[in-house]
Formats: structure tokens, C-alpha cells, sequence
């Protein structure tokens, strides 16, 4: 699987975790990086955020659009770890994934990683505040 | 009317190139089909029972002369030669390829035209009132706040995957003409007690299979946290609505599961992280997309009265015309325009090219080169000087846009139904010919008064039949098409959802049951008393023994 991490092709990366954050909270000695989804108790993740380095936020169907309002939150409570779309991700999504706070895409198996690269920013205008700190369009 | 500016446009712009990409990938067989199927409904596209459909949005239903020129010439060069509106005011097209749809929102970007978010689980086109800025009952124009609310939903980074659709109707007038009441979220602007302007907040409306109306959330909300406000609804919303079944996905489930007191606190919460930051709109840029919609540069009129009775006498029709199709305007000397798109021979909502060309041409003799589009399918030309009135007359008639029926049984509501839709159970164009035909004297239906009839093909109800005085309800039994009523239904001021009235009906019947309802309330009515107070007063059981007493083909 390819990873596009900080707006570049990844080569060696560190792998998606299995840890999921709710085994996490069981024990907090697991480890650092976790991987959460739409069902996770939000407010404990935002609460524990601090404490990771890596959220990984897991998209099972493209449709379910939970995963950006994390996202968002996440960037707003001040986490500044790797936040990585896992799961359905796909090309068409991962602008507005980057303009939510996440920084990092690990690509369904059928995108073609470069031409993935060619989407991020490709709407340059913004006419809403987000994580990126871009817009809306009549600040500028 | 708003103007695009350079970021307008380059949004727009860029947008067309997006999905033209996104086709082409789509064709090369790069994109799963189901994954299309949400891009190409973010730009509007249907696939449909014979061909795609595009729905191009209107903005609270404005338009320019030359926009719905354009409109009239992308019909002529990709379609059939007429487009149809729509209850949210949008405008569709039922036959262009999948091919050409990144032309024509080429062709429609340069008119400041688009398709964004005119369909999937997004924050769809901003509804409005039709008569904004004209009607004399205005607390504060909407036309700023739909622009600015469509600004921000625009490509939201955010809410292109919510659990479902999401409608938004915002009204600013004593008379509620927007249906805000039946919205995911209805805003009122209203003046609360110390005589500030400001926004009620409901939530939680909608038709569909699970009809509600809307509770609130806020009673007053200071105009300025307005997007503030509406992103704490979204994002509980998109956090919190339900996605494991599409029939209960609706913001409304979600209320009304929570309550609307615990929905309310967590989106209070949520506003506490928001109001007050980025998303408080600047007085500055409220006052510079309120420019954009100042008056037009109406004549002093006040004093050069058109002499109308004069010429009432002279056209009885014209008369009439005034009566039923024109409103007051806020200006002396001037009225609001109801143009019908309802005559005898064409679908409720559709206009032909000609039509959409001719009725171009009025607005920029008439009524400053703007025209409307309203919820119940008809447009509007808002400005126009009572002098003009006659030669506008007139000039409608040759264009076959001069029905004097507004607010009669014929000024119905209906969606395409089964000749067009795939989801639909049932023909719906068949009944609005039939009841042309049946009930076709205007004379009849002046006397009855203001009935809303309004028609939907399934559950999903875009004919809005829940709210109609009288709904009908197309739904499939045992391979056949028959018909549900429902009584009593209003989207003003004193919403109402309507009840149904017995057993489902046969189709060559509908008819002889609408003329059945209509003669238990010529022989009931007291004086003045309009078809939903009759209903009010009186229920359900006179109907019933009229319709089922001595109707003997209903079906089972």
C-alpha cells in the first residue's frame, strides 16, 4: 500500500497500527499509536490525544463521513501527531481530508499514488475556515 | 443579485475541471461505480429510468435573464428542448449523456452557474422565499444570508459525507413562503423584544417517509454567529445520525430520538468551541453581499398610478390575470408576478426553450433582468411597474405563461413520477393531464378558492404531497399503481402534515375522488371559508363517506 504522508510519496513508513483505541484504553502502556473509527468514544480520544503520536482514523465505507468531524476536532484540541485516513481512501477524498487535519493517506490498493498526489489542493479556493488554517476566501 | 468575484469563479471553475477528470477516470474504468455514484451526484448527476438527469441549482431560486437564456440553450444543444423546475427551486434536465455533463457545467460556469451539491449526502441548495426583497411583509431580506450560507456550504470539507441529504430554508417574512417548517434546518429571521433582527433556529423537519415538523432548537440567534451556529448542527449531526439504515438517517430521526432539548445541549456545547472565531461573520462582509442586493432603480411611482380599473373594464381576463397571478410589492406602483408553469398541455414545472427564451426577454423589458423560481414550480418576475402590466399580459399569453390560475387546484405540484424517475411506484404526469382535462374551467376553480394540490410518484415525496390541502401519493400494489390521499396538509405559517383518508385508490378514479372532495366542500363551506379550514372543522368523516360509501372501484 502506498502512503502519501506531509504532502509526498512515503517510502518506508511506520506501519498502520493494529492497536485499536479502545484496547488502548484498556492499557495505555501499549503504545503510542492507535487505531480509532467513527464508533470510538470522541471525547476520550480528544482527551487522550496528547498522549499519541499517530492516530489513525479508519474509513470501512468511503460513505461514512465521521472520520472528518474527528479529524477536525482533533486538529482543534491541538493534537499535532500524524493523523492517517486508512481504509476507503480514495484519490476524490483526500483534499477534503487534508483541509480537516489529516496529514497522512494510506491509499486503497487501485489508486495510483502519484496521480493521488495531483488532488491534494486541487480546489484552491476555500470559503470556509478549516484545520488547514485556509480561508474562508473573504479573509483574503 | 449576487455577482461572482474572482474566487467565485476559480471555485466554480475549478470544480468543472474536478469532475471532468473525474468522468473520464470514470469511463477508463478507474473509478468503481459505486464510488462515481457519490461524485457524480455532488455535481448533481442522476442516473434514471431512460437517461441521466441533471439538476443545475438555482440559488434561493434567483436567476438573471441571461442565466436562464443559458439554461434555454443548453436544452436546446443537449437535451430535448426544455428543462423542468422544481420544488427547491432548482432546474433539471432529463436527458443529457454522461458524456457531455462536464461541458455543460462548463457552459454553465460562465454564467456563474453550477451543479454543486444539488444532490447526495450534503448540504443541498439554500431555499428561500420567493419574494425577498419585495414583499411588504419583509422583516429583512434572506437573499444576503441564503448567499452567504451558500458560500460556506460549498465544497465543505466537512459535510460531503453526512449520513444523509441536508436541506436548509431560510425565511424572513411574517408569511412563511419558504416551507421552512419541513427543513433539516428552517431559519425565521424575526425581531425579538428589544427590537434586535435576528434568527429562530428549527430542526429536525422534513417530508419524505417519516414526515415532521421542525422544532426549536434557538429561539434568537444573533445574525453574525449564523455559520458558527449552523456548523454545530452539522457536526453533531455528522457525528452522531444514524448510517446503518437510510431510511433513518435523516437529522430529523436523530432529534427526535434525542429529544430536541438534549440535541439542543449538545449542539450548545459544541457552539461553545465555535461562536465567537473564525466563523463569526465580519459586519464588513455582511455589508458587502448585502450591497449586491439593493433595490433596483425603481421609478417614483407613487404619484403616476397605473388608472387599473379603467382597464379592468375594458379586459375582464386581464382582470382576473391580476387577481390570481400578481401580488403586493413593497414599492407604490409596482407588483410581484407569478408566472405559471402550469398550463393544460405541459408537465408541472416544465418550460420549453422558447418559453425559457421568451420569458428571458420580459424580465429584461420588465422587471430588471431578473427573474425567480418558487417552491410550488412556477417563476416570478418581481419588479414590475403596474403600468407595464398590461403589455406584460399580453405578451405572456403569446409565450402560453399567462394561465390566470395561481393558487388553484391546478396550480399543482407534482414530480416527474415513473415517466422519468427511477424510484418512483407511479405515474404522476398522467393525473395532472387528467385533472386538466377534468376540472380544465378556470371559472370552477376561482370559485373553490386557494386549494394546494400537490402530487408524489413515491415516499419520497418530492411532489411534497404531505403538505398539499390535498396530497396524493402514488404507491405500487400487487404490480398496480394506486393512489393514496391525504387531507389537511399545509407548509405556511400553520404547518401541518396531512392524514390519510381511507383506502388507496385506482387510477382511472383519482379524478372522480378529487371532484368528490371538492363537492363536500362547495356543499359544507361557510362564507370565506377556505378548503383547509373546511378540512379543520369538519375532519375527515364526511369525505370518507363520500369517497368510500359510494365508491366502488377502490382498490383493496
Amino acid at each position: 500500500m502506498a502512503l502519501i504522508k506531509n504532502q509526498q510519496l512515503s517510502q518506508s513508513y511506520v506501519a498502520t497500527p493494529e492497536l485499536t483505541f479502545s484496547q488502548w484504553l484498556a492499557d495505555e502502556e501499549l503504545g503510542d499509536c492507535v487505531l480509532a473509527n467513527g464508533e470510538d468514544d470522541l471525547p476520550a480520544l480528544l482527551d487522550k490525544a496528547p498522549q499519541m503520536s499517530m492516530i489513525a482514523i479508519a474509513f470501512e465505507a468511503f460513505t461514512d463521513g465521521r472520520g472528518f468531524s474527528m479529524a477536525r476536532m482533533l486538529r482543534r484540541a491541538g493534537y499535532q501527531g500524524e493523523i492517517r485516513a486508512v481504509g476507503d481512501v480514495a484519490m476524490d477524498r483526500i483534499d477534503f481530508m487534508q483541509r480537516v487535519g489529516f496529514n497522512a493517506f494510506e491509499l486503497r490498493d487501485d489508486q495510483d499514488p502519484t496521480e493521488a498526489l495531483t488532488k491534494l489542493g486541487e480546489v484552491t479556493v476555500h470559503f470556509q475556515p478549516s484545520a488547514d488554517g485556509n480561508g474562508p476566501a473573504y479573509m483574503s | 443579485m449576487y455577482a461572482y468575484n474572482q474566487y467565485d469563479q476559480a471555485l466554480v471553475d475549478q470544480r468543472v475541471d474536478q469532475y471532468r477528470d473525474q468522468t473520464r477516470r470514470y469511463l477508463a474504468g478507474e473509478i468503481p461505480e459505486e464510488e462515481f455514484r457519490a461524485l457524480r451526484l455532488m455535481n448533481g448527476l442522476y442516473i434514471q429510468r431512460l437517461a441521466p438527469m441533471l439538476r443545475v441549482a438555482i440559488p434561493y431560486g434567483l436567476m438573471t435573464s441571461n442565466q436562464v437564456r443559458t439554461l434555454a440553450a443548453i436544452s436546446r444543444t443537449y437535451d430535448k428542448g426544455y428543462g423542468h423546475f422544481t420544488t427547491r427551486q432548482n432546474i433539471q434536465f432529463n436527458w443529457p449523456t454522461l458524456e457531455s455533463v462536464p461541458d455543460i457545467l462548463a457552459d454553465l460556469a460562465k454564467v456563474q452557474m453550477h451543479a454543486i451539491q444539488t444532490s447526495g449526502n450534503c448540504i443541498r441548495n439554500v431555499t428561500s422565499d420567493p419574494y425577498a426583497g419585495v414583499s411588504a411583509d419583509e422583516i429583512e431580506d434572506t437573499r444576503p444570508w441564503c448567499e452567504l450560507i451558500r458560500q460556506w456550504s460549498s465544497l465543505h470539507p466537512e459535510f460531503a459525507y453526512l449520513p444523509r441529504k441536508f436541506k436548509i430554508a431560510v425565511s424572513g417574512s411574517v408569511s412563511d413562503r419558504a416551507a421552512s417548517q419541513v427543513h433539516d434546518i428552517g431559519l425565521h429571521l424575526h425581531r425579538n423584544e428589544a427590537g434586535e433582527v435576528g434568527f429562530e433556529v428549527l430542526v429536525g423537519g422534513g417530508l419524505g417517509r417519516t414526515p415532521v415538523i421542525g422544532k426549536v432548537v434557538r429561539k434568537f440567534l444573533e445574525p453574525q454567529e449564523i455559520l458558527s451556529y449552523l456548523e454545530a448542527i452539522m457536526r453533531v449531526y455528522n457525528l452522531n445520525g444514524r448510517r446503518d439504515n437510510k431510511y433513518k438517517a435523516r437529522i430529523k430521526i436523530l432529534v427526535n430520538t434525542l429529544g430536541v432539548d438534549t440535541f439542543g445541549a449538545m449542539v450548545e456545547a459544541e457552539w461553545q468551541h465555535l461562536k465567537a472565531g473564525d466563523l463569526r461573520l465580519p459586519l464588513s462582509e455582511i455589508d458587502r453581499v448585502k450591497g449586491f442586493f439593493a433595490a433596483p432603480d425603481y421609478l417614483d411611482l407613487a404619484h403616476a398610478q397605473a388608472n387599473l380599473t379603467d382597464i379592468f373594464a375594458v379586459h375582464p381576463a386581464f382582470a382576473t390575470w391580476y387577481r390570481q397571478n400578481t401580488r403586493d410589492h413593497k414599492q407604490a406602483g409596482y407588483r410581484i408576478v407569478i408566472v405559471p408553469l402550469k398550463n393544460q398541455l405541459q408537465a408541472p414545472g416544465d418550460a420549453s426553450h422558447q418559453q425559457m427564451d421568451g420569458i428571458a426577454a420580459l424580465a429584461d423589458e420588465f422587471s430588471f433582468a431578473e427573474l425567480r423560481s418558487t417552491h410550488d414550480q412556477n417563476l416570478v418576475l418581481a419588479d414590475v411597474a403596474e403600468r407595464d402590466l398590461l403589455a406584460l399580459w399580453h405578451k405572456l399569453q403569446d409565450l402560453d405563461m399567462g394561465r390566470a390560475n395561481v393558487g388553484t387546484l391546478s396550480d399543482m405540484i407534482n414530480c416527474p413520477g415513473l415517466d422519468f424517475c427511477s424510484l418512483a411506484n407511479a405515474e404522476t404526469l398522467i393525473l395532472s393531464r387528467q385533472i386538466n382535462e377534468t376540472f380544465d374551467d378556470l371559472d370552477y376553480q376561482y370559485d373553490l378558492g386557494e386549494i394546494q394540490l400537490k402530487i408524489s410518484g413515491c415516499i419520497n415525496a418530492c411532489g411534497h404531497h404531505h403538505v398539499g390541502h390535498i396530497g396524493i401519493l402514488g404507491v405500487e400494489k400487487g404490480g398496480k399503481q394506486v393512489y393514496q390521499f391525504t387531507l389537511g396538509g399545509s407548509a405556511t405559517n400553520d404547518a401541518s402534515l396531512g392524514k390519510t383518508l381511507g383506502r388507496s385508490i385506482e387510477q382511472d378514479q383519482v379524478v372522480v375522488v378529487i371532484g368528490q372532495i371538492l363537492d363536500v366542500y362547495v356543499e359544507l363551506r361557510q362564507t370565506d371559508e377556505t378548503f383547509l379550514q373546511l378540512v379543520r372543522r369538519v375532519g375527515f368523516a364526511p369525505f370518507k363517506e363520500r369517497v368510500y360509501g359510494t365508491h366502488q372501484k377502490s382498490a383493496a
